[in-house]
């Protein structure tokens, strides 16, 4: 959990002075050579973990993690891994220049440059990248960037070398040497392997051993037969929880031809792509599909992916090989389309191939051909990466681009009624924009546009060299137009300085305006209308409920106060959306190419639920600050609109799953536009954006074959590249039910029960949502017990390892803000559509937050393992001389309690009592040992989460302190059961069905 | 007999009429049937607020009969000094004296009963601090940026000239239009701030309104009084004082600067224009957001739009013509084919605009510039019915704009003394009915009793309104009569009618002012009086108000034969008031008050306003709308122009307008109203083109050369709007303009009677000679 999984995409609050940043000797680039680049020491621990932390688990011999050692994969530390061939000293990271992820290059620039990679040379002289400005001294960065020496995308320019195949080349493809046929130690054919596929962390067994792993069960709980009144028998220390590792292991996808078991998406992990995907961009439910839908249905299990096209690399993992085939474009399967990958078989010589897809037998072009070794694998297989990597990235050809792939956009919409004038927001969108300029893609294809709207739009001409900017008043709301053709979105270069002065202006220019209404539906229609020809980002910063013009909508949350009260049988209602104009425009925007995201800093209702239609139908996402405060959410809102604009992303991008014959997708879920059937637009998608894509078997799979899963993203780089991007995982295939629960992903299976969870909340009453949620949970436990585990002790709750914590999340999602009873309309609305789509990385701490104890920090090793030391969320480890530290991605809950040693307090907070702190936590540096790993603590969390922690203060005694405790997920609490009731119920209901 | 006709020039002297009304029939038959048998309608022009040196102003209310006559006294009211009473002329009430009048006697009467003041001008001191309070005129400048550069360049430097003539209370607003309509908020410090309003949709008064943040409600507050309004709810509204029409409406002196700026920033129209179209042009939309705009100032302000247009209007209400360049704008013959499919939903759109701006009180002025159309002809309702000027020219650049332009803002004895809000009002002798009133007003629909049956221009009302009018503003109101039977009894009968023109106005300066024109004419009783009929013809008059009423039923009447109508008319004429014998064409004469007039009708047949397949559409409704508007004497020019003719043996003399005037050795000055053409004869071209003027032996001939430009430069002078001037010589291309206006006594067909160095028209109609024995044999028919 130490290590970052990703670049840092955050910096220092405009205000304050660099409050994140730390002596620069901590930084890992400031440091000596031979400082660690990832952020935690490389630990030797193996990836299992100590065995100590599993209390609960069954004896030894069933443990899944048990196995010796020298087995494990991922045993070594990293410098023992393949990455060891390398001295440390010769890591990459440590003479080369640091390249600035996110001052202008964002993480996905690897691939934007040359077409074909020279991802075997490891010299940096040789990088891919030299088209763009892609290394950047560190040391000529500006010191407003605390965040910048972190090792986010450099490991690309000269990745180690942790291919196993021959580095004889420095090119894939173009030199004599792919054609030769000596290729040494080639692994076996895909799929023609009679090995037992060794499972990631489990020990050798014979398919035929259905019972092999005897699962963990509640040992001899006395849980069992007896009920309540032996509860307290239970120790709630004994209970399976969350352990997080600080080891990063090496994931290597695919070995001895088969694909391995991903480490928790949590966790932090190096991937080496060999044939299938990272599972950061693409994780399947269960990692052996089962033979039929009757299987499928009988285990209860979800089969579904979890597609995260973008996700964040790891630093030290190989970039995206770029493939250009010229002007024929991508090899493509030509029934099914579906394109070339490794699983496809070559036969007759390789004059054929076969397609892993649909099965069809294709013709190899004549200048695709290439003769088969003795292993049947093209003899050229390891030097093209369509062939030998899981992931690939081809260059479009001009069949793929209905148009000339178009400009990065970006065009901001200011709220600037009355409420937003006067709560400040208005100005904090402002400097917020003023000072992400400087992020925003450099280049002439870099546009820019600005509104701002109350009851009327107002647009600015910015193409106007010596004079000031014109502003341009749309005043019909009801039916909008753009009021200039030209000039209203204009090169970034052309305009910056007149951007500036205006953004500088519009707080004061509005300073006065008393008009209260806001025309949010008409605006953002406005600034479509604008970037209709391009397409785009639009970004709109909104601050009251949208009252006047089209899409205009009223508060219904006063309706739902009178409605609660009258049983809330229709409550759910008031979380669709209730205006379907926005939805039609959406619609419109998406088809265009517009993606929205609304940032809504607010005081009040602004009816979420129906507003976030537009971003979930665009690709966008939607930002809430509420109860927006000026003194500590602007920090927040620059640091969101900066990772927003920076991060890697594409444009204008369609994506469409193919799946092995036997599959066929059922659903995609997520933010997007979907017009036909098969495939889904996105306007715009980021590295934060995660697709679900559920399947139903429309036939049966043979027992030993392998189904494949091929995700193709076409889109456009902020640089104008139009690209395919390839994932593709390739699973064996399962008659046994014992096998997909020894090979369940519960990461995924539990963002997928989040994800239903999120979409069920506003098509039905919430009771039903939380009962459909729990009765998922019991479904899958009571299948195991039923059909894997020995008969023996009908009275134990038995629990299939890999999904152990499944009952703990069930218990976690179903307390949480979205399926609570006391939430706020549009808190829930909020969370509905942040689980849309969230990865899976990010729906853990949503759910189950991560809390730490800080007041001992400064007695705590510093090995950079501050933050894997969690507690669980349960009052009982909550004492009230302790500081607490809980969140969830998104929020930073500091607890005090009420005995706090008075010193302590002042060290962190620089007040001497509790009672001084202020509720608008800022966090301070204060020049002692606590204070500066408290503020480290919260900059790895920032860093971690790809999210600037809104930090507020919770005091024990206080309204805030109860808000705390509502994040106590174990506990008993009014209405909801803690854990260990939680268990007792669910094993109640499994004895009754198998009864 | 046609010479004696032609002989009688066009110079002859005026009736001299203090009152600016002048009557085609200064002895009125007391019938109806009698009236019909006159032919010529019983009509009065009126130049309401003339310019008058001998003018008595008044600095007080004036004495009304009680209603519903509401006459104002007058002159002709019989004044009883001792009982201190008056009797209306016109419905012979009587009237008391109010005390202020107690120190009246016969010889210390009030200025409005001195006999020669038939005309007076009240001024009563306004009534309250409010009421003086004079509100500034309001010019509302709006501009068509769908111009090529080098007209956007004239545009704007007339536009500057403009506004530094402006006065620097007076109010300035600007709209410019292309696609899309932009109105600059002059008011805001800021930056430059533009509303701007799509070209495709019509938009009503209150949409514009609540669009600007100017409706009902936000002016209450911006007049910061509003009592009866927390203050705290309006600001809840977000309608401050900042709502109001200031923001767009700016003084001259403050906004100059501003105005120039943005002038000079100004570009051409940015949207796009495909291939083989025309720009999209939205003058609809600009008029209706200008005149919504208007529509938030007090009511009452004077206030015009003038409106600088360089096209026709392809896009949303008031299109003309679409934007494809393959359709032309449509012509008469399209008009009277009825295959102008944009024309009545425009004249549709246009006649609900003026509505709105007679209902504010507010002027639309049109300087129209283009080589092509722009739909004058729809926009002529606004324009006329509000009172507006209206200029037609073929590039901004000319000096009919040019000149023209500049007079409006001018001060001094150029300036045309514009006045806002006038009314008019129009009592009567009972036995006299109005028709209806031709010329630049809008009906206030106020029915009364004098309103006649039938109706001839703006009827059905006794009062009208003049959102905006000038010294030269002429109206001509049409009479019936229709005697009661009690009024025919002889004995009771009054041999003199009175008719009482009203005419409250905002002068130049802003004051309130009620011009009062009591006239009184003679009945005619009897079939047997022909002879006092004809002393009161006035011809002229009589020619103009044919000319104006035949124009509008050219507009109103489909398929109607004007040449025919005016044929049958003068023959009607003829036989009813010419000395003859039966039968006998040779024994036709005609009264000296008649004589010319059948010379009138023959120009009038061959003028714009009747041979209208000549112009476009756009002239002819330019020129009828000048008609309609100007004196009878200017009027009288645009049928028939005047001819100077200029030799070195004789001083500048008035010439036949016969091509048989053209020589070689003259010099002739014609005054065609709309254009002024200097014409060279072929030797006095020789010359010049020599250079002989410029020796200085022949001076002579260089003031013989200068003369006629100098009498031009005088027509041009006092001329609205700026005539064209075209100097050419015989036989040059531009002798045409001479040419067309000629009576063809010498065509082709008569060459050989022709004398050398005279000239022929090469045409098929008959000249004035034919027509006039042709005339003479018709109406002695029996």
């Amino acid at each position: 959990m130490g290590a970052p999984p990703s670049s840092q995409p955050f910096i220092s609050p405009p205000p304050s002075s660099q409050p994140f940043m730390g002596p620069p000797s901590s930084r890992p680039f400031g440091g000596p050579p031979s400082s660690q680049p990832f952020g935690g020491p490389p630990s030797s621990q193996p990836f299992a973990g100590p065995r100590a932390s599993q209390p609960f688990s069954v004896p030894p011999a069933s443990q899944p993690f048990t196995g010796p050692l020298a087995s494990q994969p991922f045993a070594g530390p990293p410098a023992a891994q393949p990455l060891s061939g390398l001295p440390a000293s010769s890591q990459p990271f440590s003479g080369l220049p640091a390249s600035q992820p996110f001052s202008g290059v964002p993480a996905s620039q690897p691939f934007s440059g040359l077409p074909a990679p020279q991802p075997f040379s490891g010299v940096p002289a040789s990088q891919p990248f030299s088209g763009l400005p892609a290394s950047r001294p560190f040391s000529g960065l500006p010191a407003s960037q605390p965040f910048s020496g972190l090792p986010a995308s450099q490991p690309y320019m000269a990745p180690p070398t942790p291919f196993p195949g021959p580095p004889t080349s420095s090119s894939p493809f173009g030199t004599p040497s792919w054609q030769s046929p000596a290729q040494q130690g080639m692994p076996p054919m895909p799929g023609t392997t009679q090995a037992p596929p060794r499972m990631f962390g489990m020990p050798p067994h014979t398919p035929g051993q259905t019972m092999a792993p005897v699962p963990p069960v509640m040992g001899h709980s006395p849980l069992a037969g007896h009920q309540v009144s032996t509860q307290s028998k239970i120790d709630p220390n004994q209970i399976p929880r969350p352990v997080s590792s600080t080891s990063v292991p090496l994931f290597e996808t695919r070995q001895g031809n088969q694909a391995n078991i991903p480490p928790p998406a949590t966790s932090d992990f190096i991937v080496k792509d060999n044939g299938n995907c990272s599972p950061r961009l693409m994780r399947c439910t269960m990692n052996q599909i089962p033979c039929t839908g009757d299987l499928l249905s009988t285990s209860s299990m979800p089969l579904a992916l979890m597609v995260q096209p973008f996700a964040l690399p790891h630093p030290s993992e190989e970039p995206i090989q770029v493939v250009d085939f010229g002007e024929s474009g991508p090899l493509r399967c030509s029934r099914c389309k579906g394109y070339m990958n490794p699983f496809m078989r070559f036969v007759d010589q390789g004059r054929q191939f076969v397609c892993n897809l649909c099965g069809f037998t294709n013709e190899t072009p004549r200048d695709y051909y290439c003769n088969l070794g003795p292993d049947g694998r093209r003899r050229d297989a390891d030097e093209r990466p369509e062939l030998c990597r899981g992931t690939v990235e081809f260059v479009a050809t001009k069949e793929y681009m209905v148009r000339d792939p178009m400009p990065a956009v970006f065009f901001f919409v200011i709220d600037v009624s009355m409420n937003a004038i006067q709560t400040g927001a208005t100005a904090a969108a402002c400097t917020a924009i003023n000072q992400a300029l400087a992020d925003l893609p450099e280049g002439p294809r870099t546009m820019v546009g600005i509104a701002t709207f109350d009851s009327s739009i107002h647009f600015y001409n910015l193409k106007r060299a010596s004079q000031q900017p014109l502003m341009l008043i749309v005043p019909d709301i009801q039916d909008v137009y753009t009021p200039l053709h030209t000039d209203l979105i204009v090169p970034l270069t052309e305009c910056r300085q007149n951007l500036e002065q205006l953004l500088d202006g519009i707080p004061n220019m509005f300073e006065n305006n008393r008009v209260a209404e806001s025309a949010f539906g008409a605006a953002i229609k406005a600034a479509f209308l604008a970037m209709k020809p391009t397409g785009g980002k639009l970004l709109v910063f909104q601050s009251v409920l949208p009252s006047v013009g089209i899409g205009s909508l009223f508060s219904r949350e006063a309706e739902g106060r009178t409605n609660v009260s009258s049983g809330d049988k229709e409550a759910h209602k008031l979380l669709q959306p209730g205006d379907k104009t926005l939805k039609t425009m959406a619609i419109e925007f998406a088809e265009y190419q517009v993606c929205v995201d609304i940032f809504l800093t607010t005081q009040t209702f602004v009816d979420i639920a129906s507003i976030s239609v537009v971003p979930r139908t665009t690709g966008g996402q939607v930002y809430y600050y509420y109860p927006f405060s000026v003194l500590s959410d602007p920090a927040k809102l620059y640091n969101d609109l900066r990772w927003n604009i920076s991060r890697p992303q594409g444009f204008e991008a369609v994506m469409r799953i193919r799946c092995s014959q036997g599959l066929q997708v059922q659903e995609y879920s997520g933010n997007f536009c979907k017009r036909i059937p098969t495939d889904i637009d996105l306007p715009a998608i980021d590295c934060d954006k995660t697709i679900m894509v559920t399947f139903k078997h429309d036939d049966k799979f043979q027992e030993g074959s392998e189904c494949a899963f091929q995700c193709a993203l076409l889109y456009t780089t902020v640089y104008g590249q139009r690209r395919i991007r390839i994932i593709n995982l390739s699973l064996p295939c399962t008659s046994m039910l014992s096998n997909l629960f020894r090979s369940a992903d519960l990461d995924s299976q539990f963002t997928c029960f989040l994800k239903q969870a999120a979409n069920g909340i506003p098509a039905s009453p919430l009771s039903q949502v939380r009962e459909q949620i729990t009765n998922l949970c019991i479904n899958i436990l009571c299948s195991y017990r039923k059909f894997c585990a020995t008969v023996s002790s009908s009275g134990q709750l038995i629990l299939p390892e890999a999904l152990k914590l499944l009952p703990l999340y069930t218990l976690a999602l179903v307390k949480s803000i979205g399926l609570r009873n006391d939430g706020r309309l549009d808190d829930r609305s909020y969370w509905v559509s942040r689980s849309a789509s969230l990865s899976i990385p990010m729906a853990f701490p949503l759910v189950y937050p991560r809390m730490i104890s800080i007041h001992d920090l400064a007695s705590k090793e510093d090995d950079g393992s501050l933050l894997s030391a969690t507690i669980p969320l349960s009052s009982e480890h909550i004492n009230d001389d302790g500081i607490y530290l809980l969140e969830n991605g998104e929020d930073g809950l500091i607890y005090v309690g009420n005995m706090v040693n008075p010193d302590t307090v002042q060290r962190i907070f620089g007040v001497s009592s509790v009672d001084g702190i202020p509720t608008q936590l800022v966090l301070q540096h204060f020049d002692n040992d606590l204070s500066k790993k408290l503020n480290d603590v919260v900059d790895e969390t920032r860093r971690q989460r790809c999210s600037y922690l809104r930090l507020r203060l919770c005091r024990k005694g206080d309204p805030s302190g109860l808000f705390f405790l509502s994040y106590m997920v174990e506990d008993k609490i009014p209405g909801g059961l803690s854990y260990v009731e939680f268990l007792v119920q669910v094993h109640r209901q499994i004895q009754t069905k198998m009864a | 007999m046609a010479a004696d006709l032609a002989g009688v020039g066009v110079g002859a002297a005026a009736p001299v009429d203090p009152d600016g009304v002048r009557m085609t029939w200064n002895a009125w038959p007391r019938s109806k049937v009698e009236a019909s048998k006159c032919v010529i309608p019983v009509a009065a022009s009126i130049a309401p607020i003339r310019a008058s040196p001998s003018l008595l102003v008044l600095p007080y209310a004036p004495l009304r009969c009680k209603p519903p006559c509401a006459a104002v006294l007058n002159p002709f009211a019989r004044v009883d000094f001792a009982a201190k009473i008056w009797i209306c002329p016109l419905c012979f009430s009587r009237n008391q004296f109010p005390p202020h009048y107690a120190a009246m006697s016969e010889t210390n009467v009030p200025g409005e009963l001195y006999p020669q003041c038939t005309t007076v001008e009240y001024a009563p001191p306004p009534l309250d601090a409010a009421a003086a309070a004079v509100p500034p005129p309001v010019f509302l400048f709006v501009l068509d940026t769908c111009l090529i550069e080098e007209e956007m360049g004239f545009v704007k430097s007339a536009m500057r000239r403009a506004i530094g003539l402006l006065p620097d209370h007076a109010l300035v607003g600007f709209v410019t239009f292309g696609t899309q309509v932009h109105l600059y908020e002059l008011g805001f410090s800021d930056l430059s701030k533009i509303y701007v309003f799509r070209g495709t949709k019509e938009i009503s008064k209150e949409q514009i309104l609540d669009q600007l943040g100017l409706s009902a409600a936000g002016l209450r507050a911006g007049t910061a009084g509003a009592p009866g309004y927390p203050k705290a709810r309006l600001e809840a509204n977000g309608l401050l004082p900042s709502g109001s029409v200031n923001r767009f409406l700016l003084p001259a002196s403050d906004c100059e600067y501003t105005l120039n700026a943005l002038l000079d920033e100004l570009q051409t129209d940015q949207w796009p224009v495909e291939a083989g179209n025309r720009a999209l042009r939205c003058t609809g939309v600009a008029f209706s957001v200008a005149a919504g705009l208007l529509g938030a100032c007090m009511p009452g302000t004077g206030a015009r739009i003038i409106a600088l247009v360089g096209g026709p209007c392809t896009e949303g209400p008031g299109m003309i013509v679409s934007k494809d360049l393959s359709e032309p704008v449509r012509s008469h013959k399209d008009l009277d084919k009825d295959a102008a499919s944009h024309f009545h939903k425009a004249i549709k759109f246009y006649d609900s605009l003026a509505k709105q701006l007679v209902n504010q009180g507010h002027v639309l002025d049109l300087f129209a510039s283009a080589l092509d159309q722009v739909g004058v002809a729809e926009m002529k309702v606004v324009v006329e019915r509000t009172g507006g000027l209206v200029v037609l020219a073929e590039s901004f650049g000319h000096s009919v704009f040019k000149d023209s332009f500049k007079r409006i803002f001018e001060d001094g004895e150029q300036s045309l003394g514009l006045s806002f809000n006038g009314t008019l009002e129009i009592n009567c002798s009972k036995d006299i009915k109005i028709q209806g009133v031709v010329g630049p007003c809008a009906s206030l629909e106020k029915k009364g009793a004098v309103c006649a049956d039938t109706v001839i221009g703006q009827g059905n009302t006794t009062s009208w309104r003049m959102c905006g009018l000038d010294r030269s503003t002429c109206l001509t109101a049409f009479f019936d009569i229709s005697p009661s039977e009690r009024s025919s009894q002889p004995g009771t009968t009054n041999p003199q009618l009175y008719i009482q023109f009203l005419t409250n106005y905002q002068n130049p300066e802003g004051q309130m002012r009620l011009r009062v024109t009591t006239v009184t004419r003679r009945w005619v009783d009897g079939s047997a009086n022909t002879e006092e009929l004809v002393e009161g013809f006035d011809q002229e008059t009589a020619a103009v108000v044919l000319a104006r009423y035949i124009s509008l039923k050219m507009e109103m009447e489909e398929e109607f034969d004007a040449t025919r109508w005016l044929d049958r008319s003068l023959i009607r004429l003829c036989s009813r008031f010419g000395d003859y014998r039966k039968d006998d064409p040779a024994s036709f004469t005609l009264h000296p008050n008649f004589s010319i007039f059948p010379q009138f009708m023959f120009n009038l047949r061959r003028s714009q306003f009747v041979q209208v397949f000549n112009n476009s559409p756009d002239e002819t409704a330019y020129f009828r709308m000048l008609l309609n508007r100007e004196s009878i004497t200017n009027s009288v020019v645009m049928i028939q122009p005047s001819l100077l003719s200029y030799s070195f043996n004789s001083p500048p003399a008035p010439a036949l307008l016969d091509v048989a005037s053209i020589l070689v050795d003259r010099i002739l000055l014609l005054d065609a109203y709309f254009s002024v053409v200097i014409f060279h004869g072929m030797t006095i071209a020789q010359w010049r083109n020599m250079g002989y003027q410029n020796q200085p032996e022949h001076q002579a001939f260089a003031q013989l050369l200068q003369a006629p430009q100098d009498d031009a430069q005088m027509i041009i002078r006092d001329r609205f709007p700026v005539p064209r001037l075209v100097i050419c010589d015989q036989h040059g291309s531009q002798a045409r303009f001479l040419l067309a206006k000629l009576n063809p006594s010498a065509t082709y067909n008569s060459v050989h009677e022709v004398a050398p160095g005279s000239d022929v028209i090469f045409t098929d109609d008959v000249s004035l000679q034919v027509f006039c024995e042709h005339l003479q044999r018709l109406a002695v028919q029996s």
